[in-house]
């Protein structure tokens, strides 16, 4: 250790080593851009650390002598350079957007985009800050390749579902690490959730983000090492810069509803439709029983939409307000931001307000401090939707009730009061009882609240010990209080069985992350480019919840938890903690700026293993070969055509432990209640071997810019084995291990694609531009092993077995009963057995042994299930998708388009499984379209009373089995800058307004609402199933962009 | 010079010594099985753990009495929901059924709880008397367990002694994976092992328990005598029926055990259940607000069609409700409520949120089980018996008193006790094992079928993910 110290200090030494010779002479002049003049831009004179900074009116004024080579460069700007002749004034036009020179974020540090060897995306700030989402993530489609981000549903503050090169996890979490200003940040899956979806990423005002790295490869993400494996996403939030002072006011309305609903029967259809299920099933609508249209106190058909009274216009304001400024030494920003959104879905509100204050102070030649500081409190008011992991079969569910519920009937009575029955919704003149609750009391009386406070904040130092060589020490913490407050009304719905019920749970996550970074960078001389990095991080983070029920309300008037109940019982409690030790470093080094080379390391130690495991060893390192700086390709091919083509590749192993037990390794027993006495029982056996999932990353990739950058792009290959997954072995239920399972590192898995990324300035004529920026990603999911046995995984969502992990199986494929149609002859649904046999179903022979016949003979067989004759069927998962965005730009005009594709996967329609049981639910129109005489051809069978098995309710059956293919114009937005001459008249440097629409339309083949609908959102086994979840949202914005 | 310092600083701050007690959190809210055994406070805990285990929602929380219950004649499934038992009622169940694998897993869940017991208290900082009772404590449950399972996973014992298969016997504790494989034992090797247990547990556990609380609620000494007079009833080994329940009832009415708790029958039936604890309440599995089974799992939840229960399963009209032997004016007819034109047993009626004690062995049962032993072994109309089914039925019903001559034979007397059994016990978990034990047939119910004593049906499958995961563990014939 002391040898290398001394080493790199020799080093350090070498390089503050100035010699000069020749005569000198100060140079001036003005550095500006298309805009104006520059402030703070860097003017330095070529391999010397002599270098000034143009102050606020871009003047610059420098020592040099005749002959030397000045340098212009500036944060987003092409570097520019000038040699010093005769003349003392030298004023520098720089040229904007040379995407090499970009500077992208990377682990604990920047780099040059022309420097990077590994799978780097970068998206910026200003590309989302004005889409009307919740959170960053669902702004984010389309946006990278090898990044597929999509949104479950339209419910309000639902996390965006995203992979990273591929679903990298069967039982922990596949969603990527968050890093925000350097510090982890929580995410939807650390925490307790209610029926108010909360994503603590939307606690990040999308206004003051700079910008977002996302790293894909070992080589850029290793610096992460045991967190890394499903990829980081590293946000930077935005701070000031010398000597440009800017106010920017930004402020949207906007107005949302859901889109592409299904049409339902109406009062009379459903009446007859029931009443034909009714007559088929041999018992027809008598005296006692059947369906029945009703008045109401006018006289008028009472004829309920019940998608009017669930779904609304919401309509949403966002105001965001930043000053930010510096000069030399002091660089702020501050924000506030309000955000108020009413959902598609009454009661769905979500407010926040942020404040975010970054400050940076040049102390000395060698300290700099600095900070920032973010407080947001937001509230989610959310709904039992039924469309978030594990509630799909909600009977309160909104969107289910939304199509399921009887139209023949209303919200209330004549007299006002609700319509009610025992437990379901009063059943008008129906003389068969109905099933659903009423979804007007639900959503007047259910309320289901999560309210954040966080505080995330910073503090570094930093000390400049020599040339190139730093050192910074950064403090930061994330508090999150989450307070959530569920009231269930006790007439009706889930809260009745209960007599009415408040739960409140208060949710304290709180992490303390200590970071120390020695970092050197040099080039000792035009060949030779080194930067070094070593560090240590410490992050605490606890968790400590708790919370109860009170239950049995005294009297209606009581919607509150302080209200009076008869009993009590304890609800959310969680206290736990985990700590992560790290020891990492870095060496990047380029040879003529030609060869690359960089090797990340990451030593950690994490507190949920075993004493024997703790400590794992992560790396990943990188080669990259810059062709156009060779002699011989700069012969072959000229710069003008091909300004970059740069070979890279990568191979690391990272690891996973997101989303796993902080006492994962440790075997407990657990306190319980025998009456009222305390009880102790084993309650987990733990693995002392249990260690980290590893991923062992290969990245390849060719970055190319042809013609002066007017294309560039990017082609790459992955490959992600991932090794020691955890699952849960299963072990004999005799042996009575509670939940017959030990978790253990068996399984393994691969992800392997293509990624493609192409940028074109197509157009670039007069005032009129086009640019447009494709990418393509292909993946290939394969499980290569399980537990011993290779036992299959089934997969539920919440009560219905959707799907299966199985070796050789791409992961979450559907384990789905094939089915045939309809038979013509007959109107039966056709299933297969597993062996083939064609056999169909007849709800409406009374004898339950008599309705499975074989369709050749009409012989009874037995029935069809899944456990017997489900096959696999898929890919579950998209086999490629990627995003397309233009942008044009016409005088003041700017249209941006943006779209998002996937494809390649089959949807699992299951909502439509419900849209034609014949129980007493409501059935889409295509009802209408069922089988009723010999020799129909149609898709629905024939309709019989009580039927839940010929369309899949109670199996899912493959004629529910869609293909995903869409392409979604995610965001168009429209908008007009006024003119510089105009907005110097009155003192603006920005005026934009603009309009937007999100989620404009969606071309695809899929019957449901939307195919890019997630039922079990980010569930890493059960993909691509639609079942009773809420559409998507489309959103219309008016916006206005002010800068002063 | 000085920045060599501050390198070798920052260097020292990078490399600063390892939070070892951050790496090795203690967990706050859960004991480590490194110190679960360590005072005599949490033993006591553990042992009220054990009790626990068995009586969790999957078994007998509820819905293992169910199971038992609605393959028999007397219920009609009201929900066709294949979550609550339709399976189990309408003899459609498979090896993949949620109840046949909730039901086995649960109870060797259970199991292994005893058996954890058992093992940790021989070593644990007790006196040897509090260690011998929690160990048969231990084996009382553990008896009570596989008694339960092997009724409804094997053939009954009576069929052939016992020869056919039965189940796996786990008697060491299982806390770490690789034990994966054992046979399945035989019936009679399981019945074997349960008297063993229940032997063992009457010499260990205590006479009383002093509170009425704990002698309904924990195990004493007539607690396992009590479960001995079923467990031999199921064997069909009468003479020892009478032999153990000769220790707990006296030799001429009023009947009460002479020993130990006094156990006696209640005055009125209307009494015992709730959360009742009189002498009747041999064993019951208590409940309250922070105890509960779980949702869709207790028998207020199956039995009750107020709106506290959840009306899944009616009184079958042509069951044991249209015996007119059972009077009109008989105190047990007033459980039986009329919702919607038909019948629900009330016995339980609190609320699933505090539900009510579930009763496991009340005295009558055992006065019953005296009185058919008696009948069958004597073969004959014997007076105590007689006065045994008398002082069951004459409690709920004073106009019916039996006498030696109301019966022409001694199948007579033993028809009008398992009548009587379908009355008493009605709701409580005895109509399949005591069709099996007889070797009877199931009859029709509803859109339910007969189901013979040779149909594969007549006894429950071995989970399928006991099948997968031990690889000795072999299926029931059929299945």
């Amino acid at each position: 250790m002391r040898l290398k110290i001394k080493w790199i200090y020799t080093l350090a030494l070498a390089m503050l080593m100035q010699f000069s010779f020749a005569q000198e002479k100060t140079v001036s002049g003005v550095v500006s851009d298309a805009t104006g003049p520059i402030p703070g831009a860097n003017v330095v004179v070529k391999g010397t650390k002599n270098g000034v900074q143009t102050d606020f009116d871009g003047k610059y004024a420098i020592k040099a002598k005749v002959g030397d080579v000045l340098v212009i460069t500036f944060v987003g700007m092409q570097d520019a350079t000038a040699k010093v002749g005769a003349s003392n004034t030298i004023n520098v036009k720089l040229q904007g957007g040379n995407t090499l020179d970009e500077v992208v974020v990377v682990g604990y540090g920047t780099q040059k985009k022309r420097d990077v060897n590994g799978a780097i995306s970068k998206i910026s700030g200003a590309a989302i800050k004005d889409i009307p989402v919740q959170s960053f993530d669902q702004a984010l489609s389309g946006a990278a390749a090898g990044v597929n981000i999509s949104q479950p549903n339209g419910v309000l503050g639902n996390q965006a579902v995203i992979r990273i090169r591929g679903v990298n996890s069967i039982n922990l979490s596949s969603y990527p690490l968050i890093v925000v200003d350097g510090v982890p940040s929580f995410n939807g899956d650390n925490l307790n959730q209610n029926n108010a979806n909360n994503n603590p990423l939307a606690n990040i005002n999308q206004a003051d983000i700079e910008s977002i790295e996302v790293l894909k490869d070992a080589s850029s993400a290793a610096i992460y090492g045991s967190r890394a494996a499903a990829g980081v996403i590293l946000i930077t939030t935005k701070k000031g810069k010398a000597g440009k002072f800017s106010v920017n006011f930004d402020t949207n309305v906007s107005f949302t509803k859901p889109f592409n609903l299904i049409d339902v029967l109406d009062a009379q259809q459903f009446t007859d439709i029931k009443n034909e299920g009714l007559r088929n099933a041999g018992t027809p609508a008598n005296a006692t029983r059947g369906f029945y249209t009703m008045n109401d106190a006018n006289g008028k058909l009472v004829d309920t939409n019940w998608y009017d009274l669930i779904y609304r216009t919401g309509v949403a304001t966002n105001h965001n307000v930043s000053i930010s400024g510096g000069t030399e030494s002091t660089k702020y920003f501050l924000s506030a931001g309000q955000l108020e959104q009413e959902g598609m879905f009454r009661n769905n509100d979500f407010r926040r307000q942020t404040a975010r204050f970054t400050l940076d102070q040049k102390v000395t030649s060698w300290l700099t401090l600095g900070g920032t500081m973010n407080y947001t409190t937001s509230r989610n008011n959310g709904l039992s939707t039924g469309s978030t992991f594990g509630t799909n079969f909600s009977s309160s569910g909104a969107a289910r009730l939304a199509f399921a519920q009887a139209p023949n009937v209303g919200p209330f009575r004549s007299d006002g009061s609700y319509n009610l029955n025992a437990t379901a919704i009063g059943q008008g003149n129906n003389l068969t009882p109905l099933q659903w609750v009423n979804p007007q009391y639900i959503l007047d009386t259910n309320t289901f609240v999560s309210q954040n406070d966080q505080i995330a904040a910073n503090f570094y130092v930093n000390l400049k010990l020599a040339k190139g060589l730093n050192f910074k020490s950064l403090y930061g913490i994330d508090n999150l209080i989450a307070e959530n407050r569920d009231f269930l009304g006790p007439l009706n719905g889930d809260g009745q069985s209960l007599g009415g019920a408040a739960t409140n749970t208060m949710n304290r996550y709180t992490r303390k992350n200590i970071q120390n970074v020695l970092d050197y960078n040099a080039d000792f001389s035009e060949n030779h480019g080194l930067s070094a990095l070593v560090g240590s991080e410490r992050q605490y983070t606890n968790v400590n919840a708790w919370g109860a029920s009170r239950r049995g309300v005294s009297d209606p008037f009581f919607n509150e938890y302080q209200g009076n109940y008869s009993t009590i019982v304890f609800a959310g409690n969680l206290l736990t903690e985990n700590y992560l030790e790290s020891y990492f470093g870095r060496v990047n080094y380029d040879f003529k700026k030609k060869y690359f080379a960089s090797v990340n390391a990451r030593r950690d130690g994490y507190s949920a293993f075993a004493p024997d495991q703790k400590w794992g060893n992560f790396w990943g390192a990188s080669l990259g070969w810059n062709i156009v700086e060779e002699g011989f390709f700069k012969n072959l091919v000229s710069s003008e055509v091909v300004n970059q083509l740069k070979l890279r590749a990568s191979y690391g192993v990272v690891g996973n432990n997101q989303g796993l037990n902080d006492f994962a390794a440790s075997s407990f027993y657990d306190a319980g209640v025998n009456n009222a006495s305390g009880t102790l029982f084993f309650n987990r056996a733990g693995n002392r071997n249990l260690t980290w999932e590893t991923s062992n990353k290969l990245d390849l990739g060719l970055n190319f810019a042809l013609f002066n950058d007017v294309i560039s792009g990017e082609f790459g290959y992955y490959k992600n084995d991932i090794d020691g997954l955890i699952l849960s072995v299963p072990q004999s239920p005799s042996a009575g291990i509670p939940g017959s399972s030990i978790l253990s590192n068996v399984g393994s898995m691969r992800n392997t694609g293509y990624e493609l990324t192409l940028n074109a300035k197509i157009l670039d004529k007069g005032s009129f531009k086009w640019n447009a920026s494709f990418n393509i990603t292909t993946q290939e999911n394969v499980v290569t092993a399980l537990d011993a046995n290779n036992s299959d995984i089934i997969v539920a969502t919440q009560l219905e077995n959707t799907n299966i992990i199985r070796v050789g199986e791409s992961i979450g494929n559907f384990f789905i009963v094939q089915t045939g149609g309809v038979n013509p002859a007959n109107g039966r649904r056709i299933f297969f057995h597993g062996d083939g046999t064609a056999v169909q179903y007849d709800h409406s022979n009374p004898v339950t042994s008599l309705r499975w016949t074989k369709v050749s003979d009409g012989t009874p067989t037995r029935a069809a299930n899944q456990a017997q004759d489900a096959k696999v069927m898929g890919p579950a998962l998209p086999t490629f998708f990627g995003g397309l965005n233009n942008t044009f730009s016409y005088k003041g005009f700017d249209l941006n388009v943006n779209v998002y594709f996937s494809g390649g996967n089959y949807v699992y329609n299951g909502t439509r499984a419900g849209l034609l049981d014949q129980r007493v639910w409501n059935n889409s129109v295509e009802a209408m379209t069922r089988w009723q005489n010999p020799g129909d051809v149609t898709a629905v069978p024939r309709i019989v009373w009580g039927d839940n098995i010929s369309n899949g309710s109670s199996m899912p059956i493959s004629d529910n089995l869609e293909k995903g293919d869409f392409l979604k114009f995610r965001n168009i937005a429209l908008g007009y800058s006024l003119p510089k001459s105009l907005l110097d008249k009155i003192g603006l440097t920005n005026f934009r307004f603009y309009v937007s629409a999100q989620n404009a339309f969606t071309i695809t083949n899929y019957s449901g609402f939307d195919p890019e609908i997630s039922s079990n959102g980010n569930a890493n086994g059960s993909p691509s199933v639609d079942r009773n979840s809420a559409p998507m949202a489309r959103t219309i914005s008016f916006g206005l962009n002010l800068g002063l | 010079m000085k920045n060599l310092c501050l390198l070798i600083m920052a260097s020292l701050v990078i490399i600063s010594c390892s939070d070892t007690e951050a790496l090795n959190p203690v967990n706050q809210t859960r004991i480590s099985d490194a110190n679960a055994f360590e005072t005599p406070e949490r033993i006591e805990q553990l042992v009220l753990g054990a009790y626990s285990g068995v009586k969790v929602g999957n078994f007998y929380g509820g819905r293992f009495m169910n199971y038992q219950d609605v393959r028999g004649p007397e219920f009609l499934n009201e929900r066709n929901n294949a979550v609550t038992n339709l399976l189990t009622w309408s003899f459609g169940v498979q090896s993949a059924t949620n109840e046949v694998q909730n039901l086995w897993s649960a109870a060797y869940t259970a199991i292994n709880r005893c058996n954890i017991l058992i093992e940790g208290v021989k070593t644990a900082p007790v006196a040897d008397a509090l260690k011998a009772r929690y160990t048969a404590e231990a084996q009382f449950l553990r008896a009570l367990s596989y008694y339960s399972l092997v009724t409804l996973y094997a053939q009954p014992y009576t069929l052939n002694n016992g020869t056919s298969l039965g189940l796996p016997l786990r008697l060491k504790p299982e806390t770490s994976g690789g034990n994966n494989d054992l046979v399945r034992s035989t019936v009679a090797d399981v019945y074997k092992q349960v008297i063993e247990d229940l032997n063992a547990a009457e010499n260990g556990l205590p006479l009383t328990n002093t509170t009425a609380l704990n002698n309904t609620t924990r195990a004493h000494r007539n607690t396992a005598i009590a479960l001995k007079t079923r467990v031999y009833l199921s064997m069909g080994k009468y003479p020892e029926v009478i032999t153990e329940a000769n220790k707990i009832v006296s030799a001429s009415a009023p009947f009460s055990a002479p020993t130990g708790v006094a156990n006696a029958l209640a005055s009125s039936i209307a009494t015992i259940f709730g959360k009742s604890t009189t002498a009747e309440n041999i064993f019951s599995f208590p409940y309250s607000s922070n105890d509960v089974p779980g949702t869709q799992n207790s028998l207020v939840f199956y039995y009750n069609a107020s709106a506290v229960g959840g009306q899944e399963y009616s009184l079958n009209p042509s069951g044991i409700i249209a015996n007119t032997d059972w009077k009109s004016t008989d105190a047990r007819r007033n459980f039986n409520v009329v919702t919607g034109g038909k019948q629900y047993v009330h016995k339980w009626t609190a609320p699933q949120t505090d539900p009510d004690f579930v009763p496991v062995i009340r005295y009558a049962e055992v006065l019953l089980n005296l009185s058919e032993a008696i009948a069958r072994s004597t073969n004959s109309v014997d007076a105590r018996a007689v006065a045994l089914l008398n002082a069951v039925r004459g409690r709920s019903d004073a106009t019916t008193v039996f006498t030696t001559s109301s019966f022409a034979t001694a199948q007579n007397l033993i028809d009008q006790v398992l009548t009587e059994r379908r009355i008493e016990l009605l709701a409580e978990g005895f109509s399949s094992p005591d069709i099996m034990r007889l070797g009877q047939n199931f009859p029709a119910k509803g859109l339910a079928p007969a189901v013979s004593k040779t149909d594969t049906q007549y006894l429950w499958p071995i989970p399928l993910n006991e099948l997968l995961y031990n690889k000795l563990a072999v299926q029931n014939p059929g299945h």
